[in-house]
């Protein structure tokens, strides 16, 4: 092998993912999500701005693809360029997560026990507040935006993030290994980013693929409450919301944002359970050897 | 007993800590309460006029404790859009959220309890994965779209049976029971069966973890078949780390509920939250968002409590610490 080390780790896990049914799934799905975002950027169907005043609620055609919407727009096009909104939410609410999670983390196994102490009691304090009510909180200075969605995912998963990583990084805070870094004078940052770190960062990374998921959720519901996406934003969330208030006259086009959704999350969820197990060094010989 | 003290002075601390969170969110509203809430083009009088009625005149430290004051009395103040005490809008949309959680966390609770011991049991891969595949499709679907769907089946009017009402709850309230009832079926089911798809995981992962202990061979060596030892022993033994997930998750209802209640137009807490948002009736909403908060946090106390209760084997665990 002529790769670095760490890329050929990472294509191991990929390999790993890849060998299993519900693995495949999970990677091509994820995998068109991005490229779909990506193509959305200088080709849709029909731009998003086209509206048809003659074919409002148009049936499928060969022009629209999945029909139109009240304004005569192209739901197709509309639901493609609302992926990249989403990949963009889901995205960056996981990396605020991640940062706010190993930081939560990081002060709660914390050799000082004054910061421990109040960390451990302010998660745990905390956590019970659902994302749905800071981000409502949020909303009431700075409006419907996905700044909101994506700070108020980030700021909850976040919380719950520490709270799960939190046994993994005690254990290896309290081994031998880290004793005898520590008596050889590493400093507690470097102890952390060498040692306990790497041990928690197979859950972290679980509990990130789950916690996109649940984002792309998130910004469903909370821009059908008109505390997310703002409108004229596309999203799957502005797609179903949307279509919600014909339901009774036109209930084919609500299927297709949600049924979009309920794949990607589905997706999200598969590849954090098969991630599990493909990051495991101890039942993937592979991953020791490399 | 220390450790009951020590929990309540945390609820008591993070009360605090939210009411200034959710204080200083409505304060640094560009301009400020007054003028959003007597919107863009009034006139500076009448501004002026709202701002003083309102006490917003006084310095910022002086208003949060008399807001705190107000709240510790019991006075959550009156909402200038009805000019109804906001206790008592609360406590009417209470009335239809509370049960709709209840019914959910019913309907939650049957489907997630039997579906994960059931699939804990399963031994046919076949029918292993057949419930991997529910609980995962069930969990991911969005509380929007599942109410839809529920509609489109069952909604009155519109859906394929006919059956249930879709919209709205009866005017007279609980006076009408029956009908009352009736409009909160298709919501709880909506609710209630995404979480319960996600209770079904962690009463499989909780019940898989008790199933491969010692506990389990102690069981089964007394004579119990592994039915038996999973449903009298494993499921006791499962019950705490149970019982927190419920909790929380009951808590987390209202994120769905909120959904739900503006899908199916239900006047509950969540549908009232929102349109005083729309209404820009701030200082309901500033009540509002504390009463949740509060509610969320005593659930958080509650379940530490029930969790620590449950299992007697925390009692001589390290002091501190969650587990």
């Amino acid at each position: 092998m002529t790769k670095s080390k760490s890329s050929s780790k990472f294509s191991i896990v990929l390999r790993l993912i890849w060998r299993r049914g519900e693995g495949k799934f999970a990677l091509i799905v994820l995998a068109s999500w991005v490229v779909v975002s990506l193509v959305s950027l200088v080709w849709t169907p029909q731009s998003l701005w086209a509206t048809d005043g003659y074919h409002v609620w148009a049936k499928p055609s060969v022009a629209h693809w999945l029909g139109t919407d009240g304004t005569g727009a192209d739901v197709f096009s509309w639901l493609m360029a609302g992926a990249r909104t989403n990949l963009f939410i889901a995205i960056l609410a996981v990396v605020f997560a991640g940062a706010l999670g190993i930081l939560l983390m990081s002060a709660m196994v914390s050799r000082n026990s004054a910061l421990s102490n109040v960390s451990v009691v302010a998660v745990d304090a905390l956590i019970s507040i659902p994302t749905v009510l800071i981000a409502l909180i949020l909303a009431v200075p700075m409006g419907a935006s996905v700044a909101v969605v994506i700070i108020a995912c980030g700021i909850g998963y976040g919380l719950n993030l520490a709270r799960i990583a939190r046994p993994q990084a005690l254990l290896a805070a309290n081994s031998d290994y880290v004793g005898s870094a520590l008596s050889y004078g590493a400093s507690g940052f470097s102890v952390m980013l060498h040692h306990i770190l790497p041990n928690a960062m197979p859950t972290i990374m679980v509990q990130l693929s789950l916690s996109a998921g649940t984002a792309v959720l998130a910004e469903s519901g909370l821009t059908y409450l008109g505390f997310g996406v703002p409108s004229g934003v596309p999203s799957w969330g502005h797609s179903l919301a949307t279509s919600v208030k014909f339901i009774n006259v036109y209930p084919l086009t609500v299927l297709w944002p949600g049924l979009i959704v309920t794949i990607v999350v589905v997706a999200l969820n598969v590849f954090g359970d098969v991630l599990r197990d493909a990051i495991d060094p101890v039942t993937n010989p592979e991953l020791r050897r490399s | 007993m220390r450790f009951v003290i020590r929990r309540f002075l945390l609820f008591v601390v993070a009360l605090l800590a939210i009411s200034v969170v959710i204080f200083a969110a409505l304060r640094i509203l560009p301009g400020d309460v007054a003028s959003v809430m007597a919107g863009l083009n009034a006139p500076p009088e009448r501004v002026a006029q709202l701002r003083s009625q309102m006490g917003l005149d006084r310095p910022l430290v002086v208003q949060y404790f008399s807001w705190l004051g107000g709240l510790l009395q019991g006075n959550f103040g009156t909402s200038l859009l009805t000019g109804r005490s906001i206790s008592s809008t609360v406590a009417m949309r209470a009335s239809v959220t509370f049960p709709l959680i209840v019914l959910g966390l019913i309907v939650a609770l049957a489907i997630g309890l039997t579906l994960g011991v059931v699939s804990t049991l399963a031994t046919r891969p076949a029918v292993r994965s057949a419930f991997h595949f529910i609980a995962i499709v069930g969990g991911a679907i969005p509380a929007l779209w599942g109410g839809l769907l529920l509609i489109l089946l069952f909604g009155r009017g519109t859906g394929l049976l006919d059956v249930l009402p879709s919209q709205g709850f009866p005017e007279a309230g609980w006076g009408n029971f029956g009908s009352a009832l009736a409009s909160l079926v298709l919501p709880a089911l909506t609710v209630g069966i995404i979480d319960g798809a996600s209770l079904m995981r962690y009463t499989r992962s909780a019940l898989g973890d008790v199933m491969n202990s010692g506990y389990m061979d102690q069981a089964m060596a007394c004579g119990y078949t592994r039915r038996q030892a999973a449903l009298k022993v494993g499921l006791r033994l499962a019950t705490p780390q149970l019982v927190s997930v419920v909790g929380l998750m009951s808590a987390g209802m209202i994120t769905g509920v909120m959904v739900i209640e503006n899908l199916f137009a239900l006047p509950g807490i969540g549908a009232g939250l929102v349109t005083d948002l729309g209404n820009r009736d701030l200082i309901a909403v500033q009540s509002e968002l504390f009463m949740l908060a509060a509610f969320f946090l005593f659930v958080g106390f509650l379940v530490d409590l029930l969790h620590r209760f449950l299992d007697p084997r925390l009692k001589h665990a390290v002091q501190g610490g969650v587990q």
